[in-house]
């Protein structure tokens, strides 16, 4: 029976080859860009290199002090000292990575300035971030303590500074006009990753603007590492006692202070769709979804538009199956079959389409390091998508397909 | 004619609704899109009203700000002492410290400020004597701060053309005496007027500003200072002035920025976002042409009979032509009523803070575009419906 279905879609795609052509062409850009777009939202939001345990980890990106009478507000990253005197009292977590924001650094070569970043860091940042060493290893605690000017450089550090020597451990790197010792050369981060880019990470006991300054704002972050899933929530309660009881750090200017340890998507949506009590991840999901169903829409109701005309080209052929006893029943699904078959083959084009585009940007300067790449949960989602798209635009056809009278429809073959 | 068109169309609404929400939708789409690229198209086109070209940011990050600005005399010492160092380089042209909001940077001070009872929401900028100089900014009346106004009672402000002209409206401001949102006591009076400029990027509109001389011991965030640099200053002279810098600077990390790559960063967190959403719509357009292009063809092929007799009582080939073409564009017509209703609603509700002719022209070019896409769409099939010889078609029903 399904065999059958199946020839006659063929065989009614090849009918009319322009049609065809239109609707996979319809279908195939339109998964393709959806899936792009899912590829995106996979490399920035789901826990891959150098940041694997992001499900075990709640990050403190903000502190927010008040005056809740006249409303302004003193708002950024944590200060360093901050963290220490706050967050690193915090029992719950196994595992507490302190760094700064990348900034941008000085290093001059042969009259030309590089364009890297600096990261500072403390000893435990190296156990949260599962880096890759290609050679040497990371800075200790030890290290830290002596503040002695030592540094893990990022591939792309080394290859702009050494040129393409094999071992660059034990070399010296100059950056802000410290003369930094290289110790360990680590695999490329993206820089959509705030919490673990950079192409150079010294310990924090070297960083010039200050860490032992009192102030509570500054531009260092906090990843806590739970140890397991099960003390997340955990984790979240504590820091939320502790926030509680932080006096402002000017009580006559301000009278309120707010930080939170959020998850990863969360930290960001906090501070885009949400406030200090709300994290907006709902917000963003519904932004997600008006723009799917808007973007969907036209493609759909032009394909809904096609199908309809390419339908009732075979009225002849539906007022003789029903002449001879089919049901509407049956009609309506043997419809929505034929259009599952052109969307899944939109759909395998689209796969195609998507993996070029996504080699293309990869292969581009648009997102260095990102790797877009369609991995299985991608390949779901568009399945998903391609037999939601067919139904849609199949339906509408198919229900008007049925009503069709037998007479009208034998009738009507002649033209 | 035009009535005989619209009535055929009417007649068949119920098989062309979903052409007509095609259209109606695409047209919503292309107003949005025209209006974004009117919008910063206009905004392209207003002057920047300052010289980047040459001019350096020096940031400076002090180990501890406490440390090193207690006191006010410190400060002044500590900022004369870079300038200094500055400015025994050949190539450093002007020199001059301000608030960390300098142009094209991701900083921004605003505050409300008032004119007895009017108050508006303006950008502040801190700057000293020099900040005009080193950005080449135009006067329109009055001066710029300098020695003359030290000791005063009053702090000297500059405020832009905008600013003026939201507080004063058509009065001369020079002389007259503003108060802060943020510091009631403080009183500021205005000394000049200069032009507006467009120092968040060139795709966005400029805002009220008001300049503010950096008063002794002026302290927070006033770490940056602006050099104007001889044309042709490279890395070279770069790296030797950021290691002098950073002397004079004590304890504190300097990084040296251009404007004209801050201006390209800026610029691309316009830009970027405006051309994914292009590449997205001409998508759209393209799908919808083909939709199009494929259902005008398709009512073609089962109207050959009717066309048939049309053409046997007399129309001519250019006669059906027409008349395919016009019922398209009767449709799409339909379908961009409704939208300039949807579309009307938004310079007429003031929904978000754009003039009104942007609207006008988004709708007059969302009009445009959709006719001409309607055109190129009908004209093939309209052409084949021409070709159709009336006793072939006629002969076969």
């Amino acid at each position: 029976m399904i065999k059958n279905y199946f020839k006659i879609a063929v065989a009614v795609l090849l009918r009319r080859k322009f049609f065809t052509f239109i609707s996979l062409f319809g279908i195939s850009f339109t998964l393709a860009i959806l899936m792009v777009l899912t590829a995106f939202k996979d490399s920035l939001l789901s826990a891959n290199y150098p940041e694997t345990r992001r499900d075990h980890c709640l990050y403190i990106n903000r502190v927010v002090q008040q005056n809740s009478k006249h409303g302004f507000t003193m708002n950024s990253e944590p200060s360093y000292s901050y963290l220490e005197r706050y967050v690193s009292i915090l029992k719950t977590p196994a595992k507490i990575a302190i760094s700064s924001l990348a900034r941008p650094v000085n290093i001059y070569m042969n009259d030309k300035k590089l364009d890297l970043h600096i990261k500072y860091a403390n000893a435990e940042f190296w156990d949260v971030m599962e880096f890759t060493f290609l050679e040497g290893k990371p800075f200790t605690k030890q290290e830290i303590s002596n503040s002695e000017n030592v540094a893990v450089i990022s591939e792309d550090a080394k290859n702009q500074y050494f040129g393409h020597e094999a071992s660059v451990v034990g070399k010296y790197i100059e950056a802000n006009n410290i003369q930094y010792h290289v110790v360990g050369v680590v695999k490329n981060v993206s820089n959509t990753k705030m919490y673990s880019y950079s192409d150079i990470f010294v310990p924090y006991t070297t960083a010039m603007s200050n860490y032992r300054n009192k102030s509570y704002q500054g531009d260092y972050t906090a990843v806590l590492d739970a140890g397991t899933k099960s003390d997340v929530n955990a984790m979240e309660n504590e820091y939320q006692q502790i926030v509680r009881r932080i006096p402002t750090e000017d009580p006559k200017n301000f009278d309120r202070l707010y930080s939170h340890a959020d998850r990863y998507t969360e930290s960001f949506t906090r501070a885009i769709f949400g406030n200090n009590n709300d994290t907006g991840i709902r917000y963003m999901y519904i932004a997600i979804a008006i723009f799917i169903v808007l973007f969907m829409l036209l493609p759909t109701i032009n394909l809904v538009n096609i199908n309809i005309s390419r339908i009732m080209e075979r009225s002849s052929e539906i007022g003789v199956r029903k002449a001879y006893g089919a049901s509407s029943a049956t009609l309506v699904l043997q419809f929505i079959f034929e259009n599952l078959i052109l969307t899944v083959m939109g759909g395998i084009i689209g796969v195609l389409i998507a993996v070029i585009i996504l080699s293309v940007i990869n292969h581009s300067d648009l997102l260095p390091n990102a790797n877009l790449a369609m991995n299985l949960p991608v390949l779901w989602y568009s399945l998903l998508l391609c037999i939601a798209f067919g139904l849609f635009s199949g339906v509408v056809p198919a229900w008007r397909m049925s009503r069709l009278h037998v007479i009208n429809a034998l009738k009507s073959s002649s033209s | 004619m035009l009535k005989h068109l619209f009535k055929l169309t009417w007649n068949k609404k119920k098989q062309n609704f979903l052409i007509v929400l095609e259209v109606f939708i695409s047209f919503i789409v292309l107003f949005a899109v025209f209006s974004l690229l009117i919008y910063q198209q206009q905004n392209h086109n207003k002057p920047m009203g300052f010289n980047y070209e040459n001019v350096w940011a020096v940031n400076i990050f002090p180990e501890d700000r406490s440390r090193n600005w207690g006191l006010s005399d410190s400060v002044n010492n500590y900022h004369e002492s870079i300038k200094q160092a500055a400015h025994a380089f050949s190539e450093v042209q002007e020199a001059s410290f301000c608030n960390f909001n300098t142009p094209f940077s991701m900083g921004q001070a605003n505050a409300p400020i008032k004119y007895n009872t009017k108050e508006i929401f303006s950008n502040f900028y801190i700057t000293d004597d020099h900040y005009a100089n080193a950005l080449d900014m135009k006067l329109l009346a009055g001066r710029w701060y300098d020695r003359r106004d030290n000791g005063m009672s009053e702090t000297p402000v500059v405020i832009n053309k905008m600013a003026s002209e939201n507080l004063f409206g058509m009065a001369d401001p020079i002389g007259k005496v503003l108060t802060s949102g943020m510091d009631s006591v403080r009183k500021l009076k205005v000394i000049g007027i200069v032009d507006d400029f467009k120092d968040k990027g060139d795709f966005v509109t400029p805002e009220n500003g008001v300049f503010m001389r950096m008063t002794e011991g002026e302290e927070s965030g006033s770490g940056t200072l602006l050099l104007k640099m001889k044309n042709g200053s490279d890395a070279n002279v770069e790296s030797r002035l950021q290691k002098i810098l950073s002397g004079a600077a004590k304890n504190a990390t300097v990084r040296i920025d251009h404007l004209t790559e801050l201006r390209k960063t800026k610029n691309k967190t316009v830009l970027i976002p405006t051309i994914i959403l292009l590449v997205v719509c001409a998508f759209l357009i393209i799908n919808v042409g083909l939709g199009l292009f494929g259902v005008l063809w398709h009512n073609i092929n089962k109207r050959k009979s009717e066309i048939g007799l049309r053409r046997a009582v007399g129309a001519t080939k250019n006669g059906v032509s027409f008349q395919l073409i016009g019922e398209a564009l009767a449709m799409a017509t339909l379908a961009m009523v409704a939208g300039s209703f949807f579309a009307i609603q938004f310079p007429l509700l003031h929904v978000f803070d754009m003039p009104a002719g942007i609207y006008i022209a988004a709708i007059a070019a969302a009009i445009g575009f959709i006719y001409i896409l309607v055109l190129i769409c009908a004209l093939y099939p309209g052409k084949q419906a021409a070709k159709l010889y009336p006793a072939m078609v006629l002969h076969e029903d």
